[in-house]
């Protein structure tokens, strides 16, 4: 049985989805980081399928890239955490209402 | 290549592997006795009674090498490729894998100028009151200068 | 070993000059941080911040000279345009960096944020969003907004004593990451559509084929412009601006406002016209929604508005409904218009907040508009300045605004886009309102609200840093209001030479 790379992007977009729901329902703020990592590598995926299909490296290296920026983020978004823990304890989305919107 | 086959032993290793952690934790629940008391289900405090709930949280030093680690860790990403092909890149390669590492390395000349990498008890930034004698309130201003600083 | 050769891209270093002038100078800055013991004054950062900006002022209009002289170029295996377009925003760029640490400097030594970790961010950004207009390839956009964005979400938490700031800054990240996310997603999809990232290519591809079946690329179309509108605040991705722009620390949402807008368009402009020409008819209609939706969205809110932070967000996006009308002209003229704007706009806003910023230092940190009662009397300078640009703002006659509004609504006139054309009119009278409650609060109503205890009225003292920085946008603002000849033949040039 051979793999069609429709099931790769299928696959690339289910996880995509599942991210971007994620993002909009939970309210814990590492389970929104995680969503955001699942859609990037949902990007990633599509990327190297892409490459193996129309035979072109562009997108393989288009994942370093990806890769090394989600890296940068989560390390950003991190360090945007801890500095909020410090000044008080819970990290869910929803205690963070002194602004409004 | 694109067969299912090749992928068969992974499989059968992760159905394995499934097995194990399932029976493991089956067996245990069936077999392990079970008498609790309130003395067991607290945490553990060298046997003094817990007063307090505990703070979970762990210092925030350790978030902080697990990041600085994480961004070096992903520069690597760049250095493998260029390692593979040195010889066909010659010079150019080179200067360029300089230039990206100074960038790096400067910012980990930063890391450590801030004292992001210091161990060992936490050492107050600024000067906090070094000459001033230590009384009760100096001290407790600086425990709290401290936890603002940690 | 492999018997491959591979082919080594010759790269004109002279061509990303003014990008490489951004990052070296970061980096001198970041290790002079590191080396010296004690940390020099934010002043002396300032200073150093802007050496670096007019170095590359200096390197980008050399830039321009060359594209003048012999046309347009690519550079770095195609990656990277030099064209009068991303010269435009190497020039308009480094603009910025040379005037907004004239209104960081006092307020970040005055809120205790010693230290030159806003003026590496800020360059790291201005880097990010000089790339934003010269990259040729869909990966070098991503990675160029990643650089444009992070440092801001880091400045946007930058005031770490205030609980405000992290808010701000978490909420920026959050929504800035999603919106990165789906971005990258629609560059994979594009490519996975057309087989390149190369703007130049993927245009290529689409005049010589016709896709039989275009649910990838309109999907990946459709992600990317996702991805834009989150940043640059267009209704209905515009949530997180209001709350951001509030949250941040006051000295330095002037610069994040301008950067972010500038650096969001320019890539927002070159990905549409110069990639996804042949699919204008679908994107069109869809880029036209988002505009009349910011347009009345945008002046609608900020008539509420108590907090003028706020109410200067809400502004921002009913300017990027306007900025969005010259991608809906579908002509070169229309592009060169929404330049116009976004040169006008930067500094405008620069200005704008930089005032806020002295003035809700005054009143204790409060920023609703309250706190400007009486500023006529109290320090008539400053309101005489704050009411330029809020008039300026607002589409006043003999200001970049009214010409930047003219522009745009006479590019969209000349492509038969009337619907818009009048949305847009009937959105900035709403907003003359807004803009004029602000005037008339400052020029009166001071002695009547005096008998209610307000603050000890003294004349409020401006640095020189400050006013060095009022100066300059007033200069920029009412000097291109009455003679735009100049200005607006480099936005004609910048889009002549755009594919």
């Amino acid at each position: 049985m051979t793999i069609d790379p429709s099931w790769y992007l299928t696959l690339a977009a289910v996880l995509f989805t599942i991210g971007a729901v994620g993002m909009l329902v939970r309210r814990n703020i590492l389970v929104m980081f995680m969503c955001i990592e699942l859609m990037l590598n949902a990007a990633n995926l599509t990327f190297v399928t892409f490459s193996r299909s129309l035979n072109d490296v562009g997108g393989q290296i288009s994942v370093f890239f990806v890769l090394v920026v989600a890296a940068a983020e989560v390390v950003v978004g991190l360090a945007i955490i801890v500095a909020i823990y410090r000044r008080r304890i819970g990290a869910t989305a929803d205690d963070q209402h002194l602004l409004k919107g | 290549m694109g067969s299912l086959t090749s992928y068969l032993p992974i499989f059968v290793l992760f159905i394995l592997g499934f097995l194990f952690a399932a029976l493991s934790i089956v067996a245990s629940k069936l077999l392990a006795p079970k008498r609790p008391t309130t003395a067991k289900e607290a945490p553990y405090e060298c046997g003094i009674v817990p007063t307090y709930e505990l703070p979970q949280r762990f210092p925030v030093r350790f978030y902080l090498v697990a990041m600085i680690f994480v961004i070096f860790d992903i520069e690597v990403i760049f250095l493998f490729p260029w390692a593979v092909v040195y010889n066909s890149l010659g010079t150019f390669g080179l200067v360029e894998i300089i230039v990206f590492s100074l960038a790096v390395f400067f910012s980990f000349i930063y890391l450590i100028a801030n004292g992001a990498l210091d161990w060992g008890p936490i050492k107050v930034q600024r000067p906090a009151s070094e000459s001033a004698p230590r009384t009760t309130s100096s001290t407790v201003r600086r425990v709290s200068s401290n936890n603002e600083a940690a | 070993m492999l018997a491959t050769t591979i082919i080594l891209p010759t790269i004109n270093y002279t061509a990303i000059l003014p990008e490489l002038i951004m990052l070296g100078g970061m980096l001198v800055l970041l290790g002079l941080v590191a080396v010296i013991p004690r940390d020099f004054s934010t002043k002396t950062y300032a200073g150093l911040t802007q050496v670096i900006g007019t170095a590359s002022l200096v390197s980008s209009l050399v830039l321009w000279h060359d594209v003048a002289a012999h046309g347009a170029f690519q550079a770095v295996a195609q990656a990277v345009d030099v064209d009068g377009f991303s010269v435009f925003f190497l020039v308009l760029v480094s603009a910025i960096l040379i005037v907004a640490p004239a209104f960081a400097a006092d307020y970040l030594h005055d809120e205790g944020i010693e230290g030159a970790e806003y003026f590496i961010l800020a360059l790291i950004a201005g880097a990010g969003a000089m790339l934003m207009g010269a990259a040729n390839d869909l990966i070098l956009v991503f990675l160029a907004l990643e650089i444009l964005s992070i440092p801001l979400y880091v400045i946007a938490g930058l005031n770490a004593r205030r609980a405000t700031s992290g808010e701000a800054s978490m909420k920026y990240f959050l929504l800035g990451a999603f919106s990165s996310a789906i971005f990258v997603y629609g560059i994979a999809l594009t490519y996975g559509a057309t087989g390149s990232t190369n703007l130049a290519d993927i245009a290529a591809f689409l005049s010589r084929n016709v896709i039989a079946t275009p649910g990838t690329l309109y999907a990946g179309a459709a992600l990317l412009l996702v991805g834009f509108a989150f940043k640059i605040a267009a209704v209905p991705f515009h949530m997180w601006s209001p709350d951001v722009y509030e949250g941040s620390p006051d000295g330095v949402v002037g610069f994040m406002a301008a950067i972010a807008k500038v650096g969001g368009f320019a890539a927002f402009l070159r990905v549409f016209v110069s990639a996804l020409p042949t699919l204008s008819s679908i994107w069109e209609p869809v880029v036209w929604v988002l505009c009349a939706l910011s347009l009345i969205a945008g002046a609608v809110i900020a008539l509420s508005q108590r907090n003028i932070k706020r109410m200067l967000a809400y502004s921002s996006i009913n300017h990027a409904g306007f900025i969005l009308m010259g991608l809906i002209a579908l002509s070169s003229r229309g592009v060169a218009s929404s330049l116009y704007y976004l040169f006008a706009y930067s500094f405008i806003v620069l200005a704008s907040f930089g005032i806020v910023t002295v003035v809700a230092k005054a009143n204790s940190g409060s920023a609703e508009i309250d706190a400007f009662r009486g500023l006529g009397r109290r320090s008539p300078v400053l309101a005489v300045f704050f009411a330029i640009f809020l008039l300026a703002q607002a589409g006043a006659p003999f200001t970049t605004g009214f010409l930047a509004k003219f522009y745009v609504v006479s590019a969209a006139v000349a492509a038969h886009s009337y619907a818009i054309a009048v949305i847009a009119m009937l959105s900035a009278a709403v907003a003359v309102f807004f803009y004029l409650r602000v005037v008339l609060v400052m020029f009166s109503g001071s002695e009547t609200e005096d008998a209610v205890g307000t603050p000890e009225q003294h004349p409020i003292v401006l640095s020189r840093w400050v006013w060095s920085g009022i100066m300059a946008c007033a200069a920029a603002t009412v000097i291109f209001g009455i003679y735009p000849l100049p200005l607006i033949n480099f936005a004609r040039a910048a889009t002549l030479l755009f594919r």
